[in-house]
């Protein structure tokens, strides 16, 4: 016969499995991770709005290595003050131009080097697709992709559902449209991965040249969920309840016409917003430029920069997750 | 194969080498492609390749044929020439007898084909890294293991890496 357990202490014995899970393990794609981790990690990030500080010096005399070839204000910010916040040492750098990598020194060894000085994980951050995935073959030591080329960036993913389930209190039954540059934009992907856990409407609204990559569509049929391509947004802004905004990536577009074609076509405004649901919420992942207009940020549908002020705690219970702090 | 008679008159019998059979008309261009038999004369002085194009076939009405003399071509190529064109069959000829090769549909394929994705990390040129892909057979394409990015089977000739 079964043991019996109350349900308080199954729910601990449910939560270290999960968070055994997490355990060591990469976080390379927001393909890999499914329903009950995504909610076991957005349930710790629940207890730790309610107990801020709860994970203070969680992780004390861990060693983070933040190696960000490609520049970033905000992700490597958020990465290096989550570390510290546990109590992390930090190390690394936020720019490929100030460290070896500007002399030609390889990702390989770039990772092989920290891993020599103790890094307990990396925080990879790369212009290369893939590149956080290769990283995850040279070494045992845990790694965070926090942004590979256009491809992924798993934990902006997650913090984005975190955050639509913050403001609806569910994430099923939503009509979810993703507007803006999904072929070179890498927070569209990963959002489209980790969404397809849920039972949610996806619209993708962009121009033709900028819409959703082949090898995401391949992954929603593989996955038996159906989503939707617009080329206006006025199409189905009455129907969503969440728009995700992202900026067209200039710097990725490997063609400018193509960019100055869609340049402000697909700009977000109280105009474009007039008809919409009045609990719509809007998202970005930040920065934008000029695809939101700032008169939004005063309306009830802004719900950006809450956010990216998600983006901190998300990422302390994340590391706590993966470095075996757990729960 | 050599029960083709038109084939038969063209070509002699081989004592020791590979015949690729049943490649649909005129794409043996591609399956020298895939197999880089430009290299062949650079690998071994002594091999002679005869391509035939457009013969009479029992089970194509036309077809191509690549008969490679003193060279047995590696199973893994062979692998990828069938995911390409399933009509192919490959027979290796060891001292005048003749073997049929049953190709493996292989879930990963490594070092032999390059990402199309420029950007892709597999085509960093200073990194320590072999491109590997994994495959999707119902679906007629591969997928980049480092970048996702999808290349169907038709296509892979113009990856294949020197």
């Amino acid at each position: 016969m079964p043991k019996m357990y109350p349900a308080r202490l199954l729910s601990q014995l449910e939560r270290r499995t999960l968070t055994s899970y997490f355990s060591g393990k990469d976080v390379v794609s927001a393909k890999d991770f499914k329903r009950t981790q995504l909610e076991q990690l957005f349930q710790a990030v629940d207890d730790l709005e309610r107990h801020p500080g709860s994970l203070e010096g969680a992780l004390k005399g861990k060693l983070a290595a933040l190696l960000f070839f490609e520049p970033s204000t905000r992700t490597y910010s958020t990465f290096q003050i989550a570390a510290r916040n546990l109590g992390m040492k930090v190390s690394g750098f936020s720019d490929a131009g100030g460290s070896s990598v500007s002399k030609g020194e390889t990702l390989h060894d770039t990772v092989r080097m920290f891993e020599g000085y103790g890094a307990d994980c990396f925080i990879i951050r790369h212009k290369r697709m893939g590149a956080a995935r290769f990283a995850a073959k040279i070494t045992d030591v845990p790694v965070v992709n926090a942004g590979d080329g256009s491809r992924e960036h798993p934990t902006q993913a997650m913090t984005d559902l975190y955050s639509i389930r913050s403001a609806f209190g569910r994430i099923d039954g939503l009509k979810v449209g993703i507007l803006g540059d999904l072929r070179y934009g890498r927070t569209a992907s990963s959002l489209v991965y980790a969404l397809s856990n849920y039972d949610v409407e996806i619209s993708f609204i962009a121009p033709e040249a900028l819409q959703i990559r082949p090898e995401v569509e391949h992954f929603l049929n593989e996955r038996g969920v159906t989503a939707k391509k617009e080329a206006d947004l006025k199409a189905v802004a009455a129907g969503l309840d969440v728009l995700y905004v992202t900026r067209i990536q200039k710097e990725r577009i490997p063609d400018p016409t193509d960019f100055e074609r869609v340049k402000g076509k697909y700009e977000v405004n109280l105009e474009t917003l007039k008809d919409v649901k009045p609990s719509l919420k809007v998202l970005h992942p930040l920065p934008r430029v000029d695809e939101l207009a700032p008169e939004v940020d005063a309306t009830n549908y802004a719900r950006y920069f809450t956010q990216a002020a998600a983006g901190l705690p998300l990422r302390m219970v994340l590391l706590n997750f993966i470095l075996g702090g757990g729960d | 194969m050599e029960g083709d008679s038109e084939a038969g008159m063209l070509v002699r019998k081989i004592q020791e080498g590979t015949v690729i059979d049943h490649i649909p008309d005129w794409r043996s261009g591609l399956v020298a492609q895939v197999l880089r038999l430009s290299r062949l004369a650079k690998l071994q002085a002594d091999v002679s390749v005869a391509i035939l194009q457009n013969v009479a076939s029992r089970q194509l009405v036309r077809k191509d044929m690549i008969k490679i003399d003193r060279w047995h071509v590696d199973e893994g190529e062979a692998d990828i020439l069938c995911l390409i064109f399933p009509s192919i069959t490959i027979n290796y000829i060891k001292e005048w007898k003749v073997t049929k090769y049953k190709p493996k549909v292989p879930d990963i394929i490594e070092g032999r084909i390059k990402c199309p994705e420029v950007q892709c990390i597999s085509n960093a040129e200073r990194e320590p890294i072999s491109p590997e892909f994994a495959t999707w057979k119902k679906n007629r394409i591969l997928q980049c293991e480092y970048c996702d990015t999808l290349l169907p089977f038709d296509r892979i000739p113009d990856y294949v890496k020197s």
